[in-house]
This record gives C-alpha cells, sequence and structure tokens, in this order.
C-alpha cells in the first residue's frame, strides 16, 4: 500500500518544489484582460542588512528578481533595469515564520454539551475509532487564502505560517503558506510540513479519552495500531488514519504542552517510539531547565506573558498565591534562560493579541537577557530548520525566496516599526510614512505679507510621523502648529488669538529643505508663505532607565512556596544522619527500642543500635524524648496527578497510567511530608470497573516526576465495584454504559480476561500490541497487580470468584469496608485490605461500614493497612490507624504497622520501606511524641536519606516566602503604578482529587461521593 | 426465679443489642448516682481528681478527692478514668441527613435564597443511625444547622439521646444563620479570569441589597405591630432583642469585617462568626467587637496554598490566645458521621500550642456560651445539667478515647451502636475474642 502511495506523494513534491523555483509546470493562467506580467528586479540600497541571524552587513544592497534573492553585498553591481529604493536608515531582516498558526484554517466549532454520553466515533468514514485522532487532516486541503488574516499577520513580521487546524489529539499535517495575497497555488510552499499532536481532544464530543492520562494511552495505542497496519501484509479493513499516518510518519512531530511537565510526558512517548517532537510550550519551560537540557528538548515558546494583578486592595493581594506571582515576574525571562540553557527554541506569536503585543513582549524578552541574535534566529532560522525550509527561508542568501521585512529598528527595540514587507518579491506596504522625509529640525518663515509671521522661527521636533511643530512668536508666546506631511506636501493649522482664528498652511516640499507654499488668514484671504531650515534636528539620546530593573527573584523547585532552590536541592543527597537516643518503632519483630541510635548512610538505614558512633561529617539529631518510626506509606492517594484522576469514558482504561501525569508541583506533596508520608500509590479513580495503572511515588517534593517513582515498583491497576462502576450516582444521562449492575460487573471482567487471555496466547502471532489486553494479561500471569476499589461483600466474594477460576489472585481490595464480613475468604484468597478508618454513611454501599474492620481483619490474619483517598486525612494517618486501638483493641505497634509495613508488603516493596531495619531505605520520619497520639507532630521527615521536611526549616521557608511574596506586590503595584494594564485578582481553588472525581476536559466536573 | 428473670433478661437484653437498629434511649434518672475519684476536667479551664454527685438530672455535688461526698444510692468508683462535660457539636447537619448520596435522605437545604423561617429542630431525626456512633466518643449536645442559600434559616440545639425531637430539644431556635456573600470569587483552574468579573460583582450587590433589605423591613416588623403576619419577618424577631444569635458564615477577613458592621448597623444584637478562616488576620476587629468564633473543622488544608501547612491546627490557639471566645465545629466534607472526631481535632489544638484545658474548654463550655445555654450545661457545676460522660483515657486522643458511662440529664446513655453490633457479631462468626 505504501508503495503505491508513495509515489505520487513523491511527484507532489517535486512538482511544488519546481512550481516555486519557476521553472517547471504552473498552471495556465486565465486573464480577464490583456496579458500583465512584469518581472522587474528591485534593488534595495544603503540598507542594514540581516543576511542571516548571524550576519549584518551595513550600508549593503539586496537584489530581488521575481521571487526570490538574486544577491547581496556591500558591492553589487546595481543592474540597469533595476528599481532602486533607497533604504538608508532602514534595516532588512529575512521574514519571521510563524511555526505555530491556524491562518487560513476554518473555525472549530463545539458541538453541544449535555445529553446522552458518546461512546462511538462520531466521524462518518473510514477512519479510527476516535474522534479526536484526526492525522488524515490535511492542513492543505482546509487551506484557505484570507486577505485580512494575512495581512494582519504581515504586521507581526511573518511571511509565512506552519498552519494547522488546531483541533484534537492528533491534528493532521499541517501546511506552510506564505502570507501573499495570490491564489492558494502560490501561498503553499510545503504541502505537509509537520504532524501535530496535543493531550486536548478538542471538540471531539466521544467520552473517550476524558482525562490527559487517557490522551497518552490514546496516542500510543494510535501509534501501536499505526506500526501494525503497516506491518500487516494483508489488510482486514481499510483505516484512512492510520494509512495517513504511516505516510506522515517521517515528518516532524509538533507537540502542543500547557505545562512543562507535558514536555517529559511527551518525550517518554517519542522514547518509546523511537522518534522525537517538538514541543509548543507554555512559557513555563524555565521552571524545569536542567531536565529539559538533558532531553535535548526543542520547542516552540510562546511570547505571552501574565498579566499583573490588581493587588492595590492588601484583601485582594493576600489571594495571590506565591506561585502565581514568581510566574509572573519570571515569565519574561523564559527565552533568556532557555539560550543560557542551550536550549533550541522558535518564537511563536501564538496567543498574542496584536503586534504591538508581539513587539513589546520581545522588547522585555530581550530586555531579560535574550540576545537580539537569538531572538532573530528563534523567529527566522529555527523555524525554517524545524520545518526543513532552511534552503530557501529563514535567511536572505542567493536563491532564497524573496521574503523580508524593511524595518526602523531591531525586533527585540522598544521603538521597532515595519514598514513594508516584501513576501515572494512582492511588496505589501504596512506603512506608507516610511519613506517620507524627516521634517524634524529649525526653519525661519518668510511672510512678506503677513507681519505676525514673518521671520519667525519654526520648530519641528518629537517623532518621525509624531511631529510637535511650534511657531516661536516671541520668546513666551509660542503657538502649536498641527503638522500633516505627504509624500510631496505638508499641510497644517494652528489658532492664533492675535490673528482672530484658526490659520491653515500648504506648502510643497523637497529634500532641499525649502518648502513652498501659501497660508489661509482666518478671515479667508490667501498669502504666499515660504519656510526654509536653518539647522538640522539633533537627537537627544535619552538616558536609558531601565538598568533599575530590579533582577527576578530566584527560580523556585517547584515555582510555589515551600520550594527548593536548585543548589539546595543538589545538596540534600550525600549526607549522612545520627539519630540519637530515640524511641524507635521499627515495625520489625525488635518491636520498640528505647533509647536507641540509627543512622543513615548513603540513602539507606546503615545501622540501628545502641552507642553507634559516627564520621565527622555526619549530622547528629538528638533524639531524646522523641519517636522515629518509618516512613508512612498512603496505599490509596490522589493527590501529585494532573488533569484527571479518572479516565472515565470506559468501563475498562486498563491501558492508562498514572505514572505519565504525576504531577510534581502538587503543594500536597509539601503538606504530606509534614505528615510523615514518604511513600505513596497514586492510584486511578473508581469511575470504571478496570481502571488505569497506579504510580507508586516517594514524595520527593522538588524533584521531577520521574524521579519521584518508585524505582523497580512493580505494576499496580485499579480495579472497582458497585455504585461507582455503575455510574449510579452520576445523573440520569449515564444509564447506558455497560455494565449498569453489579451483575453485569462479573460478566464484564470474565469478557475482559477471556479476551486478554486468547490476546496473550496468541502474542506471537499478533502483530498489533493491545495496551489494554496486555495490561490484563499481565494480571493473570501475575506480574501486574489489582487494587480494588470495593465495598460490600457479595462483589468482594465475587471478584475472589472470578480470580480463582482464571488462576491469579486479587492482591488488594482498598476501601473494603464490608471486608470484616468475608475476612476468612479473604484470607484463604490471599488479598490484603486497605480501608478506611472510620468513614462511612456517604452512600448505601457503604451503611455497613464499621470502624472496627481494620482491626478485625488484622485479627483474622488478613494483611491490612489504612489508607486516606484524601489529601487531607493523608497527613494525619498516624492518627487514623491509631483509631484501630479504639475500634478494636489492637496494640500500639499492630496500629503503626497499618500505615508502615502492611502497606509495603501489600505494594511488594517492603524489602525496600515499611520498617526500621538495616539496609532498607532510609525513609524515616522524627515525631514529637508517641507517633499515635494526637499530641505527636513531625519534626523531620527523610527520603532516602536525604532531609525532604524539617519542623525548623519548614518555618524559615515560611518566612522567606512572606518575603519574597512581599517584594513581588510591590513590583506588581509598580507595574500597575507605571500604567500596566492589570486583572482583577480571584481567589483560586485547588481541586483535590478524590477516586470518585472526574475531570471532563476541564470543563465540566462531576464529582461523586467517594 | 429470679435468677432466671434475670438471665433472661440479660440474653434478651444481649440479642436486642445485638440485631436492634440502635439502642433505646435511656431513661429518666431515678436514684442518685456518686462518681468518685475521676480526673474532672471541669470545662471551664481546670481540672483535678475528684468526686461529682447528682440526682434528678442535676449536679449536686462536686468536690476535690479529698473532700467527703454525701450518699448517693450508686456509686460509680472512677479512678483512673477521664471526665468531662457532654462535648457540643456546634454548625452540623447530623440528623439532618443520613446517606450523603441519597437525596431522599437529606433535609438540611430548602430551596431558595432567603428562608429564615425555616427551622432545623422539627426535622431533626433522633433515630438517625449515625447519632450513637456520634455519641459513644464524648458527644452529647449538637446544634443542627440549616445549609444553602443566603438565609440558610434557624438552627436549634438539642440533646443526643431521644425518643423523639420535642424529647431532644434544648433550644427550639437559638438563631439564624447567614452565609455572607463573599466578595471575593472563586474560580477553578480552567475557568476564564477576566469573565464575568463585574458581572459576579453586581450579582453580590443584589445579594446585598435583598438581604438588606429583608433586614430592615424585620427590623421595622419588630418594632410596629404588623398588619399582615409574615412568617419570614416574624422569624427574625428575636435577632433584634439579643433573644436569637445571628451567625454570620464568613471566610475572609473583608467580608467578616463587611458582615458585622452591615449586622451591627441594621440593629442586631448578637453576632457570632462561623468559618472565619482568617480571622487570625483582624484580632483587633474581632475584639474590639467581642465576636465569638466557630472555627472551621480543624483537621483541615490550609486555605490557600502558600499557607502555613499548620495553620488550621493552629487557629484555635492563636485566637484563644486574643482573648476570644472560640469554639470548633466539625463542618464540611462527611460531616455528619465524621463528627464523631470532633474531639480529636480539639486534640490536635493541644499539639500545636493551646493548653489541654483550653481545648476541652472549646467543645464544651465555649460552645455552651455560643449557644446560649452555658447557665444549664457546658462545664462540671453543682445546678448544672449531669449531662458528662467518662472516658478510660484522654477523650481528646482517639487511641484513648473510650466511654464507660455517659449521661444526659443525669439519664444513663446506653453506649452501643449498630456498628458495635456488628462488631460483635462478626467476631462470633469467627471466633474471635476481644
Amino acid at each position: 500500500m505504501k508503495k503505491i502511495n508513495s509515489k505520487p506523494e513523491y511527484y507532489r513534491y517535486l512538482l511544488l518544489f519546481v512550481l516555486i523555483w519557476g521553472k517547471g509546470y504552473a498552471q495556465p493562467l486565465k486573464y480577464n484582460s490583456v496579458r500583465d506580467e512584469r518581472n522587474p528586479v528591485y534593488a534595495f540600497t544603503q540598507a542594514t542588512i540581516h543576511v542571516d541571524y548571524e550576519t549584518t552587513l551595513h550600508n549593503a544592497t539586496l537584489l530581488v528578481e521575481k521571487d526570490r534573492i538574486l544577491s547581496f553585498g556591500n558591492s553589487v553591481a546595481i543592474p540597469k533595469e533595476a528599481i532602486v529604493i533607497n533604504c538608508t536608515g532602514k534595516h532588512i531582516f529575512p521574514s519571521f515564520i510563524e511555526m505555530y498558526g491556524s491562518y487560513g484554517m476554518p473555525e472549530v466549532k463545539h458541538g453541544q454539551r449535555g445529553g446522552t454520553p458518546q461512546y462511538e466515533s462520531s466521524r462518518k468514514g473510514a477512519f479510527y475509532w476516535n474522534d479526536a485522532i484526526k492525522p488524515d487532516v490535511s492542513a492543505s486541503l482546509l487551506f484557505n487564502y484570507n486577505e485580512q488574516a494575512a495581512a494582519e499577520l504581515r504586521n507581526y513580521g511573518f511571511g509565512m505560517v506552519n498552519t494547522h487546524q488546531k483541533d484534537g489529539i492528533i491534528r493532521g499535517s499541517s501546511t506552510v503558506a506564505l502570507l501573499g495575497s495570490d491564489k492558494e497555488n502560490k501561498q503553499i510552499i510545503k504541502e505537509k510540513a509537520a504532524l501535530h499532536f496535543s493531550f486536548n481532544k478538542g471538540v471531539s464530543q466521544q467520552e473517550y479519552p476524558s482525562s490527559q492520562t487517557g490522551a497518552i494511552a490514546l496516542i500510543r495505542q494510535f501509534m501501536y495500531d499505526a506500526e501494525a497496519y503497516n506491518n500487516a501484509k494483508e489488510k482486514n479493513e481499510i483505516n484512512l488514519s492510520l494509512q495517513s499516518f504511516n505516510e506522515l510518519k517521517n515528518l516532524p512531530f509538533i507537540m502542543e504542552t500547557t505545562d512543562k511537565q507535558e514536555i517529559f510526558r511527551a518525550a517518554s512517548i517519542a522514547k518509546e517510539f523511537n522518534t522525537s517532537f517538538i514541543y509548543k510550550g507554555s512559557g513555563t519551560e524555565y521552571q524545569r531547565l536542567q531536565e529539559l537540557a538533558e532531553i535535548k528538548a526543542r520547542l516552540i515558546i510562546p511570547v505571552v506573558f501574565p498579566q499583573a494583578m490588581d493587588v492595590s486592595n492588601p484583601y485582594d493581594a493576600d489571594m495571590v498565591s506565591l506561585a502565581d506571582l514568581k510566574h509572573w515576574e519570571l515569565a519574561p525571562s523564559n527565552a533568556a534562560f532557555l539560550q543560557k540553557q542551550g536550549i533550541e527554541f522558535a518564537i511563536t506569536a501564538d496567543g498574542c493579541k496584536s503586534s504591538k503585543e508581539f513587539f513589546d513582549n520581545l522588547y522585555k524578552v530581550v530586555h531579560r537577557g535574550l540576545s537580539k541574535q537569538a531572538l532573530l534566529k528563534a523567529l527566522t532560522y529555527t523555524p525554517a530548520k524545524m520545518l526543513g525550509i532552511d534552503n530557501k527561508a529563514g535567511c536572505l542568501k542567493k536563491n532564497f525566496l524573496a521574503n523580508f521585512i524593511i524595518t526602523e529598528g531591531e525586533p527585540g527595540d522598544k521603538e521597532f516599526k515595519i514598514y513594508e514587507h516584501w513576501i515572494a518579491g512582492k511588496q505589501y506596504v504596512n506603512d506608507f510614512q516610511a519613506f517620507l522625509a524627516d521634517l524634524r529640525g529649525n526653519y525661519r518663515i518668510s511672510a512678506k505679507d503677513v507681519q505676525f509671521i514673518d521671520g519667525k522661527k519654526l520648530t519641528i521636533t518629537g517623532k518621525k510621523n509624531q511631529y510637535k511643530a511650534t511657531l516661536h512668536i516671541t520668546d513666551s508666546t509660542k503657538l502649536i502648529i498641527d503638522l500633516k506631511q505627504e509624500k510631496t506636501t505638508v499641510n497644517g493649522n494652528m489658532y492664533s488669538r492675535a490673528l482672530g482664528g484658526f490659520v491653515r498652511f500648504n506648502f510643497q516640499y523637497d529634500t532641499s529643505g525649502i518648502w513652498n507654499g501659501w497660508m489661509i488668514h482666518p478671515n479667508g484671504k490667501i498669502f504666499p508663505v515660504s519656510v526654509e531650515k536653518t539647522h538640522p534636528f539633533e537627537e537627544k539620546i535619552e538616558e536609558n532607565n531601565d538598568d533599575d530593573t530590579i533582577l527576578p527573584g530566584p527560580i523556585l523547585l517547584p515555582l510555589r512556596a515551600y520550594g527548593f532552590l536548585q543548589e539546595e536541592l543538589n545538596g540534600l543527597s550525600n549526607k549522612s544522619y545520627l539519630i540519637k537516643n530515640a524511641t524507635v518503632w521499627t515495625c520489625e519483630k525488635e518491636g520498640i527500642l528505647e533509647q536507641t541510635d540509627i543512622l543513615l548512610e548513603n540513602g539507606k538505614i546503615s545501622k540501628v543500635g545502641k552507642g553507634i558512633s559516627a564520621g565527622k561529617e555526619t549530622i547528629i539529631i538528638q533524639g531524646t524524648g522523641l519517636h522515629v518510626t518509618p516512613g508512612i506509606i498512603d496505599e490509596h492517594s490522589h493527590i501529585a496527578l494532573s488533569k484527571g484522576v479518572n479516565e472515565a469514558a470506559e468501563s475498562s482504561t486498563a491501558e492508562v497510567r498514572m505514572a505519565d501525569v504525576v504531577n510534581a508541583d502538587d503543594i500536597n506533596i509539601y503538606r504530606q511530608l509534614a505528615g510523615g508520608v514518604t511513600t505513596a500509590q497514586l492510584l486511578h479513580g473508581s469511575a470504571n470497573a478496570i481502571g488505569g495503572q497506579s504510580a507508586i511515588i516517594k514524595l520527593k517534593w522538588g524533584r521531577t516526576a520521574p524521579e519521584m517513582l518508585f524505582p523497580n515498583a512493580p505494576g499496580f491497576i485499579k480495579f472497582a465495584l458497585g455504585e461507582n462502576v455503575k455510574q449510579s450516582n452520576w445523573g440520569d444521562n449515564y444509564s447506558i454504559r455497560y455494565p449498569q449492575t453489579r451483575m453485569g460487573v462479573e460478566q464484564f471482567y470474565y469478557d475482559m480476561f477471556y479476551r486478554a487471555r486468547e490476546y496473550g496466547k496468541n502474542k506471537d502471532k499478533n502483530k498489533r500490541k493491545d495496551l489494554e489486553l496486555e495490561a490484563l494479561w499481565e494480571i493473570l500471569n501475575n506480574k501486574r497487580f489489582i487494587t480494588c476499589h470495593s465495598y460490600v461483600q457479595s462483589e468482594i466474594n465475587m471478584l475472589m470468584k472470578v480470580a480463582d477460576s482464571l488462576g491469579f489472585t486479587v492482591n488488594t481490595f482498598t476501601h473494603i469496608l464490608e471486608g470484616y464480613k468475608v475476612a476468612d475468604k479473604m484470607k484463604i484468597h490471599g488479598a490484603n485490605a486497605s480501608t478506611f478508618a472510620d468513614w462511612w454513611a456517604y452512600k448505601m454501599e457503604v451503611m455497613e461500614a464499621i470502624p472496627h474492620n481494620a482491626a478485625l481483619l488484622t485479627r483474622m490474619g488478613v494483611n491490612t493497612s489504612v489508607n486516606s483517598d484524601d489529601a487531607e486525612m493523608a497527613r494525619r494517618l498516624n492518627q487514623e490507624a491509631a483509631k484501630a486501638i479504639k475500634y478494636g483493641n489492637l496494640s500500639r505497634e499492630e496500629a503503626l504497622k497499618l500505615v508502615t509495613l502492611n502497606p509495603a508488603k501489600m505494594l511488594h516493596i517492603d524489602h525496600r520501606v515499611g520498617s526500621i531495619k538495616p539496609g532498607k531505605d532510609a525513609d524515616v520520619v522524627i515525631w514529637s511524641a508517641d507517633p499515635l497520639s494526637i499530641y505527636a507532630k513531625v519534626l523531620y521527615t527523610f527520603i532516602d536519606g536525604e532531609l525532604y521536611f524539617s519542623r525548623e526549616r519548614n518555618n524559615e521557608l515560611t518566612e522567606r516566602d512572606n518575603k519574597e511574596k512581599n517584594r513581588l506586590i510591590q513590583a506588581m503595584l509598580k507595574a500597575k503604578n507605571d500604567g500596566e494594564p492589570t486583572i482583577p485578582v480571584m481567589r483560586k481553588e485547588y481541586w483535590l482529587y478524590d477516586c470518585e472525581d472526574i475531570h471532563v476536559d476541564e470543563v465540566e466536573l462531576l464529582q461523586i461521593e467517594p | 426465679m429470679k435468677i432466671i428473670l434475670i438471665v433472661l433478661f440479660t440474653l434478651c437484653n444481649f440479642y436486642l443489642s445485638l440485631f436492634s437498629q440502635r439502642p433505646a434511649p435511656a431513661p429518666p434518672q431515678q436514684k442518685g448516682i456518686l462518681i468518685t475519684n475521676a480526673f474532672i476536667h471541669t470545662g471551664k479551664g481546670d481540672a483535678f481528681i475528684g468526686h461529682v454527685g447528682f440526682q434528678n438530672g442535676k449536679i449536686e455535688f462536686l468536690g476535690t478527692a479529698n473532700t467527703k461526698p454525701p450518699k448517693y444510692d450508686t456509686l460509680i468508683d472512677a479512678a483512673g478514668q477521664h471526665l468531662y462535660p457532654g462535648f457540643i457539636l456546634l454548625n452540623t447537619t447530623l440528623g439532618l441527613r443520613e446517606v450523603d448520596a441519597v437525596r431522599a435522605t437529606r433535609d438540611y437545604a430548602e430551596t431558595g435564597e432567603i428562608k429564615p423561617e425555616v427551622r432545623t429542630v422539627i426535622a431533626f431525626n433522633t433515630d438517625s443511625k449515625i447519632i450513637p456512633t456520634v455519641r459513644n466518643n464524648g458527644i452529647l449536645i449538637a446544634q443542627p444547622t440549616p445549609r444553602g442559600g443566603i438565609i440558610p434559616g434557624q438552627s436549634g440545639v438539642i440533646h443526643l439521646d431521644a425518643w423523639n425531637w420535642e424529647d431532644a430539644v434544648i433550644r427550639m431556635e437559638d438563631g439564624l444563620h447567614v452565609n455572607w456573600p463573599s466578595r471575593i470569587r472563586k474560580y477553578y483552574p480552567w475557568d476564564e479570569q477576566n469573565e464575568s468579573s463585574n458581572y459576579f460583582q453586581k450579582e453580590r450587590q443584589l445579594k446585598l441589597q435583598e438581604l438588606r433589605k429583608i433586614f430592615e423591613d424585620a427590623r421595622v416588623y419588630h418594632v410596629k405591630q404588623p398588619v399582615v403576619f409574615n412568617q419570614k419577618l416574624a422569624a427574625m424577631n428575636g435577632l433584634f432583642t439579643g433573644e436569637k444569635k445571628l451567625f454570620l458564615h464568613a471566610d475572609f477577613e473583608n467580608d467578616i469585617i463587611e458582615g458585622v458592621m452591615f449586622f451591627k448597623e441594621l440593629g442586631v444584637k448578637e453576632i457570632v462568626l462561623v468559618g472565619g478562616y482568617e480571622a487570625y488576620k483582624i484580632l483587633s476587629f474581632m475584639k474590639n467587637h467581642q465576636l465569638p468564633v466557630i472555627l472551621k473543622r480543624t483537621h483541615s488544608l490550609p486555605g490557600y496554598e502558600d499557607d502555613p501547612v499548620d495553620l488550621p491546627f493552629k487557629m484555635p490557639f492563636i485566637l484563644d490566645t486574643a482573648g476570644l471566645l472560640v469554639s470548633i465545629d466539625y463542618s464540611g466534607d462527611m460531616e455528619a458521621m465524621g463528627s464523631r472526631n470532633l474531639p480529636f481535632t480539639a486534640g490536635t489544638c493541644v499539639t500545636y500550642g493551646l493548653p489541654y484545658e483550653k481545648a476541652v474548654q472549646l467543645i464544651t463550655l465555649n460552645a455552651a456560651k455560643i449557644l446560649g445555654i452555658d447557665q444549664r450545661v457546658g462545664s462540671i457545676e453543682p445546678g448544672k445539667d449531669a449531662t458528662f460522660f467518662l472516658s478510660n483515657g484522654d477523650a481528646l486522643d482517639m487511641s484513648t478515647n473510650k466511654l464507660t458511662h455517659a449521661f444526659i440529664q443525669g439519664r444513663s446513655i446506653n453506649l452501643d451502636s449498630h456498628q458495635e453490633a456488628l462488631y460483635r457479631m462478626y467476631m462470633s462468626k469467627f471466633g474471635l475474642k476481644e
């Protein structure tokens, strides 16, 4: 299939190439007049020519013939037939290239929301099954020349746009179009330039995917499908989407991101498929510079910055977060930081509302330290290279497209003006004032018949084209003349009380400095007047006041309250600690040891005992009166996840992975460190019978998401039973997804596992990798473990029987509020239990929950833990565990194990964490009192021997952040005072996920009881 | 014969407690009871080992360990046990909801924005299965409170052990609740920032206007004998005499100031602040107006990302130190069934600076003062209701809170619950022993 198709493709490119260079085919032109073809040579002389971002020639000449550059240089012979344009004092730059536009694309419209959910594709035709996957969409087919939009973009300095329809997850190919006013045939210079991706499903109404983790899985599955389609000798069906993707897969891939973390998410997809992305950035890239450099990211960055907020009301100012304040201050430095880090980037005007805003922001970027050379590179060379058109665009060398701008000033200057824009050799005048003579200077007026003004001095100052003309009658009497300049004439008017009204002038001028004309007296009589230049204008160079600009504050990792400085973070490792004379809760058979020392070295617990001595470098912590426990492990958490905890669209979403969307910036990571939590299992929600794969993380605040992932942790997956899966509390529209009853749930499981078994058994024969069945096949082979959200005993029993019959074990039942009723069966099956301490009564299926559950299960020999499923409760898990003493009489030691060793066991990580034992990870918490009493607070939290939280440092940071916040508020007030527009402050709500949150495309949010 | 009867009776009782929906409400106190050698937390900020004697539902005698108590019919030796006044659960929907997800069981939010006429006590479900589970942790009195709209309605005060709401009631209508229309608009990360900000402020002004109107009308209605009876206005009468309190629900500093000034100007006598997240920022204002505060559940996350991680834990300490009358509630997520944790949220205050007896006072005498029932309950004092409990250990600590006895107006409360019954049932099924 590919062979047949690739030939016309090749010819198409060839054709296009030929067309552009004017030697081959061009369709016959139809005239509704006589033929009118003109091909003059233009010579732009005396200009400062920026041939490319590195080369600048002064007093140089540029020769243009038809649509291309003929030559350039300081000693170019100007052909006789050339039309000469004197560009004295002006710059010529190659036109900018917009990497990320949607010029000429039809508008994408949202359909009606609400109503019955759409589970299947609504696109008609032989396409992929998901509405958000449209590699077959070709911008070149959609492209419609639009003069108004083109003219607007020319004002930005763009000579061409890489344009595509910004909708969907795989959005199809973009096309590179010139911004001239010819027919589309002449505008498109590269029919298929890049393939565009995003994590946003756009206007698709199909339920799937409803989260970012789903979007990522969808991209991966699609790419596996494309591979399989390509490799299949015989195709059982035609799929135009897969076919298109395979045809286009050698194009550059461009991925739109909305946060720097998404870059790393996309990068891991690229790695999996041995490809790479160019990332359309969000302006937050500076927040992870080191890591971006490590993956050699190539970026397209916007230059829109957050607006200052109106913080003049102190109440309002209180509501602004440090994160927002810091981003406001640092965002304009993004490009400069990237340059310094050596990261390749192009600049897009995407998001700018006007060319003025664009140029102002370019000025800000340069002011913050981006070199002008780098700026020009990012606007010309880099995009041309990224698009593979650097052999014809991006500089002004011979035979390149004659795409250039004639300007005053350089991009990044405070005053930057584009006078003319030439595209493919065609002139587009932006500002007709450009080539007018400079009128500024001192003049003497001769008006024999009007004594009042005769011999008087006229001064013209101000900016070019914004003249300020003053007529000096006497030293104290000055009249202002409103002057208007045209190509050869000047006219003006002024009010004179002495003459009794408005006086009007008309002059005709040339370069000699003499104006001849007449004035119309207020009484209507006309008198001849002439004006002669006596002194040329002397520009006063304004003092640069910008030097006093305060440098932006430091970057925090993450960029919010309690963030680390890079050097602090680097300094966390390679330290050893000795905790002396503490009460140590080992959670091992040694039990609770009084007056005991613990040595933490190289990230591990190296010694536990009495009288341990330490090296000179070791930091000693006096533990007298303090208690030490293993780090707390939260078996069920939904913190630190981006854009959706549930991929709720289908009854099975085994293919999605929470590890793909770990959000390292979540403040709850820090808050939970303050509660002694060191490890958490981030679970998919409970919206479907088979949910997504979990991520087990260590709460290493300040680090990136990949750095937080628990190394070599076994694979887990969320399952769910009961009301959520049946959509019982979702409202009346959600009543069609199978299953809607507990009866259906059982059959659904069987169906999925039978399919997985078939898939697994035929794996060698299978060409197609199925991410969903792959995960289920792993379960069947005991390589992936289930954490199943469950409440009532019937369904717990049911799932164990399903598992028994298929030969695997349900690893963990989570919530498991009626676990106490089937504890004997769970014991036999070999399941673990992870429960709430005392929650109940929030829905029907929890009405028989009892707080003695954890104790009873433990007594029955079921390995049991207490979890949070709640960002607040997680920071008090020690207290939740202590409730098992109150309800059910567990011993204090047993109770502590509910949140340490037991969850470690059920997560199969007890060889690394969960107890205090030499050789285990140094995940250790020091408490002020008995950790199972309400009076204990965390003093220190170590993870892998690194001190991520301490009470003293916490207090210092509070102070540090208060100061920094105050400084930034001052800066914002100054910005307002300096006339910057501001936006009102609003209180930001941070959405905390629990397992019932369904994140629908960032717009609708459906919350159900847990 | 007598022995057989007793055995039968006991068996019968056991059977009942194993399978009944909820324990039966306790009969009135028949005999005088003397509790000796208990560690008595009076609720007034002090504690000592001593004896408490009570008869006919009232405390008669209170003395230290050295004093010799008068004779009583029944003696409870409480050596090693702690005695606390019954904890008071403020601002709650306990008894007004049973199963959160089931609409049919939700009775706390009447439709509409301005509903001063509605009152909670008559809807209070004394038979809620949640109540025993809360009571068993020491909470003996509650203030069922309406939710929703600008004026959700009137709260009342009840005992948590009764056959019906008439038996339960302490105060039928103790106050009117107002959710202050906040100047601050919440927005979520996906909201357009600028969008409809003006619209929001305009809407807010209209709400405030509506609120002012009803209060002005109510004041006039109160002063002059009305021509036409108006339920809404009549319900507000007590606000101008101080007989009913106005519970102002507001969190942000400017909302608090605005709200308090608004109601003072309208002649409202008694104002109680509820929520008060930013009250700590305006201590002098709070002090000048002697504003009592019911702080939101201390086991909450900080309200702002930048706020210190411990701020909600410390808040009662900060406000108490400033000399304000402070209490705490358990409103928010999972508030009805979760309210059994109220004592522990007070315990947390101790961890973060508040003296222990002050923490007890938060949920006893201070709460009683706020409800205007401190003449009857809230502390261990002769003459007050015998509404208190005994715990085997520190009742503010979840690992030691274990009630042995509880009395409401001297009535000895059955400390069983359906949860305990289920526990026993399955312990017995699996042959396990305590």
